[in-house]
């Protein structure tokens, strides 16, 4: 019996993370992931293997359609679309994975201390995190920066606060169900502190759950980026940026120039799409 | 040649010593026929009488900008679509288009500034002034009644005008007659006559009381501006029907207008929120008129199918840089900025043309007083190096320009910063809301007018007084002047010589100082005026009579659809 308790306790009760050979088995992550893969390359390098500078204009040559010299065509200031969608993956994959990481360790800190202490924690800070909820991300993030001005930090700060109530939600009711196993029953007789039973006993076996909640909050955040930059809150007009070239062009589509508006979609499109797959996959081989 | 003489001499007879000089310029060639159609009016030379100066001196007289002429059906609803009025339409607040287009509906003015900038009489017959300017006599049409049955007098003149000039209503009216009229100077002479005293001598008066000021639609005596929005009283050729805020507006002809009777049997205008939406109602043919677009996102309406009005006009942006604060207090850096800009590429990429080239100075092209014969900048790269290096800094420097988000504004501030990267300066593009950038619109609380460099946006002007004021005026917070001086340009020669530009009367004395101050404005560059850009209206293929005017109106009463 002695011999029981002093076992530890994490080793008999942790979840298992994906186990990824059979994430890598999947088509839909190796198809995110390369397009993933692709969009990193493209924001970090992407300036260097640009063929053209994206920020040199040619106002003689504006709205040009697609052709050998100009891939993507020219957009209203002559400058080269396919430039400026291959360097604009920097600002969006700049913001968007460091926002998610931010209200994912924030959003887990904040599900655990609710689902485990519980009690009046859980109904009063409960009942403020489904206010907040209630309010569109967006319409929140549009207050924020409006209020303290537009930035790339403010925009981290923002989405990462904005989505750490809803991960806190997701990351609670995995806590909730953890409670009910005998391994924490373990942990609290042999008195471990609260602090330890949280980060250390509970954290490694929801961290499945964190982990599928990230991916999906990441493919928010890169909308939810691309989103503000079209609605105006990009930090500077003349830097890459998809949401922002959408805004910058989408009012002359009518106009036949629909390259400036499709390709930069595109992107944003295939972005979200790739981390969906991944997403997808990683959370299909946690459900079995 | 006796006879021409005769026929000239018996024109001349009754007019006063400032429209016989008018006259003489015409006479003496220094005047073309526009010129003098334009200088004519303003000086109060009516329109038969102009009528009979050209034709003796064998000339005619130019037409109307309208859409094009076909043979269409009266009795119509004409279906127009402008941008959202900003706030309640009320004459005294209102300073935004869709609200100006509201007032014009069924307001009318003492005088109407038409496409060429020629004014025509509206409520007022007939105006002069005393030798010296500073007093302006105005007769007031009679027959005239406002849609509720009131006869229109020189009380309802007087209400209006002392309404608009007195400070504690804040009306925006004064922005042009602050510093210009006085309430006390508004005096009734007659049952049809009153008198303007001026607070200086004013050459061009006349304009501050047309349509190009456009809030100042004549109200019936003791009417409360701030419930106009329910009444839309006035005397012109329309009256409202129905105004839903946000939605739109109908109107009916009004039967008992003075004038010609309109010739749609209604309008019905829709608020529009940007000009995309309106540019696809009237692809759609949910719209007959659009009032206003821009060349950029309007490119669709400018391929052919619909019939475009272009004007030019005189609105513009101004990019200031602050003389007070480093490294703009050197005018060799200012200089040096503007002579990066490429401003026929600049108007070919934001205007597909439709603009005119600017001078740095608020002398439009449009404007018969520019003085054409001071050289146009033109870039210059090697010469801004030189002159940015001569001003200590010849590795360049860093700024940030602030600009407002409107139509072509972020685009153009863009390539104000790429352009000054060729000399080594790095300018950091912030594009902010209109309600963050104008802020409190008063310095210290806005970054329209605190910023090192702001770009904002003006509309046009019949004559260039109210760009030579408030934006370049020295800064004086007791009078009030320089109230818009984002440049914070402090100069007294450009002071007075804007403050004899406005007193002047006779167009070759307006000229000479126009070259004084355009040349003035190149050496110390306050504020780079790269382009003047056309306003443009579309109307369907099928319509035709639509008249705008460049201060953002749009008239309808013409309209007839096939």
């Amino acid at each position: 019996m002695t011999d029981i308790l002093e076992a530890p306790v994490t080793d008999v009760a942790r979840a298992e993370l994906p186990s990824w050979r059979l994430v890598m088995r999947r088509p839909g992550f190796i198809v995110g992931a390369l397009i993933l893969l692709f969009w990193i390359v493209c924001a970090l390098f992407g300036s260097s293997f640009a063929p053209h500078s994206a920020y040199a204009q040619q106002l003689l040559a504006t709205n040009q359609p697609p052709s050998a010299a100009h891939w993507f065509g020219t957009d209203q200031l002559g400058r080269d679309v396919f430039s400026r969608v291959l360097v604009g993956a920097r600002s969006i994959l700049l913001v968007a994975p460091l926002a998610t990481l931010l209200g994912t360790v924030l959003g887990t800190a904040l599900g655990l201390a609710l689902g485990y202490i519980g009690g009046a924690l859980d109904a009063i800070v409960g009942r403020l995190v489904e206010a907040v909820l209630a309010v569109p991300a967006v319409i929140v993030a549009f207050l924020f920066i409006v209020a303290v001005g537009a930035s790339a930090t403010t925009e981290i700060l923002v989405i990462g606060f904005i989505f750490t109530p809803i991960i806190a939600r997701t990351v609670r009711s995995a806590v909730q169900v953890e409670s009910q196993l005998d391994y924490l029953a373990a942990a609290r007789l042999i008195g471990e502190s609260r602090r330890h039973v949280m980060f250390a006993e509970i954290l490694p076996n929801v961290m499945p759950t964190v982990l599928v909640e990230f991916t999906v909050r990441l493919g928010y955040a890169i909308f939810t980026v691309a989103t503000l930059a079209f609605l105006g809150f990009g930090v500077n007009p003349s830097t890459p940026s998809w949401g922002s070239d959408i805004n910058a062009n989408y009012g002359v589509i009518a106009a036949g120039y629909w390259w400036e508006t499709l390709f930069p979609a595109l992107a944003i499109a295939s972005l979200v799409i790739a981390i969906n797959l991944v997403a997808d996959s990683i959370d299909r081989v946690l459900a079995g | 040649m006796t006879e021409y003489k005769d026929r000239l001499s018996r024109l001349r007879g009754g007019q006063n010593e400032i429209a016989n000089h008018v006259i003489d310029e015409f006479v003496a060639g220094r005047l073309s026929r526009r010129e003098l159609l334009r200088r004519g009016a303003l000086v109060g030379i009516s329109a038969p009488v102009l009528g009979g100066i050209l034709a003796a001196c064998g000339s005619s007289s130019p037409s109307p900008s309208t859409s094009k002429s076909t043979s269409g059906l009266s009795n119509q609803t004409i279906n127009v679509g402008i941008i959202t009025p900003a706030g309640a339409i009320n004459p005294i607040t209102i300073d935004d288009q869709g609200g100006l287009d509201m007032l014009g509906q069924t307001g009318e003015y003492l005088t109407f500034s038409d496409q060429t900038l020629t004014l025509q009489p509206q409520l007022a017959t007939s105006w002069s002034s005393n030798s010296s300017a500073d007093v302006w006599t105005f007769n007031i049409r009679q027959g005239v009644k406002f849609s509720n049955g009131q006869p229109l007098t020189a009380d309802d003149v007087v209400y209006t005008y002392q309404l608009q000039t007195n400070t504690k209503t804040g009306g925006n009216a004064l922005s042009a007659l602050g510093g210009v009229l006085e309430p006390s100077g508004v005096v009734k002479t007659g049952d049809y006559t009153v008198e303007f005293h001026l607070e200086a001598p004013n050459g061009n008066f006349p304009y501050l009381t047309s349509s190009d000021n456009y809030n100042m639609i004549i109200l019936p005596s003791g009417y409360d501006p701030a419930k106009w929005q329910s009444s839309f009283i006035g005397t012109g050729p329309f009256v409202m029907k129905t105004y839903t805020v946000n939605t739109g507006a109908t109107f009916a002809r009004n039967d008992n207008y003075w004038g010609p009777k309109a010739k749609p049997a209604a309008t019905n205008f829709t608020f529009y929120a940007s000009q995309t939406p309106g540019i696809s109602a009237l692809v759609s043919g949910a719209i007959d008129v659009l009032g206003q677009f821009t060349v950029t996102g309007g490119e669709e309406l400018l391929s052919g199918g619909y019939n475009v009005i272009k004007l030019k006009s005189s609105a513009h942006r101004e990019l200031s840089m602050r003389c007070d604060t480093a490294p703009f207090t050197d005018p060799r850096v200012r200089q040096a900025i503007a002579l990066t800009l490429n401003r026929p590429a600049i108007i070919t990429a934001l205007f597909k043309g439709y603009a005119d080239l600017g001078n740095d100075s608020p002398f439009a092209p449009v404007f018969p007083s520019t003085n054409t014969s001071v050289a146009q900048r033109v870039q210059d790269i090697a010469k801004a190096k030189a002159l940015l290096s001569a001003a200590g800094h010849p590795t360049g420097f860093s700024t940030q320009l602030i600009g407002v988000n409107l139509l072509e504004i972020p685009d153009y501030a863009q390539i104000v910063a790429q352009a000054a990267k060729a000399i080594g300066v790095t300018i950091n593009v912030k594009v902010e809301s209109s309600s963050v950038y104008y802020g409190k619109a008063t310095f210290g609380d806005s970054d329209w007018l605190d910023a090192t460099m702001s770009l904002v946006d003006y509309g046009h002007r019949s004559v260039p007084n109210v760009f030579l004021t408030a934006p370049l005026q020295t800064i004086n917070a007791k009078t009030g002047s320089g109230a818009w001086n984002a440049a914070h340009f402090n100069n007294s020669d450009y002071d007075k010589l804007s403050a004899q530009y406005i007193a002047a009367v006779d167009l070759s004395t307006q000229r000479s100082l126009a070259g004084q101050i355009e040349t003035l404005l190149l050496n110390e560059t306050p504020i780079i005026y790269a382009y003047f850009y056309n306003y443009l209206t579309a109307t369907a293929s099928t319509v035709t009579g639509a008249y705008p005017t460049a201060i953002g109106h749009i008239f309808v009463y013409n309209c007839t659809k096939s």
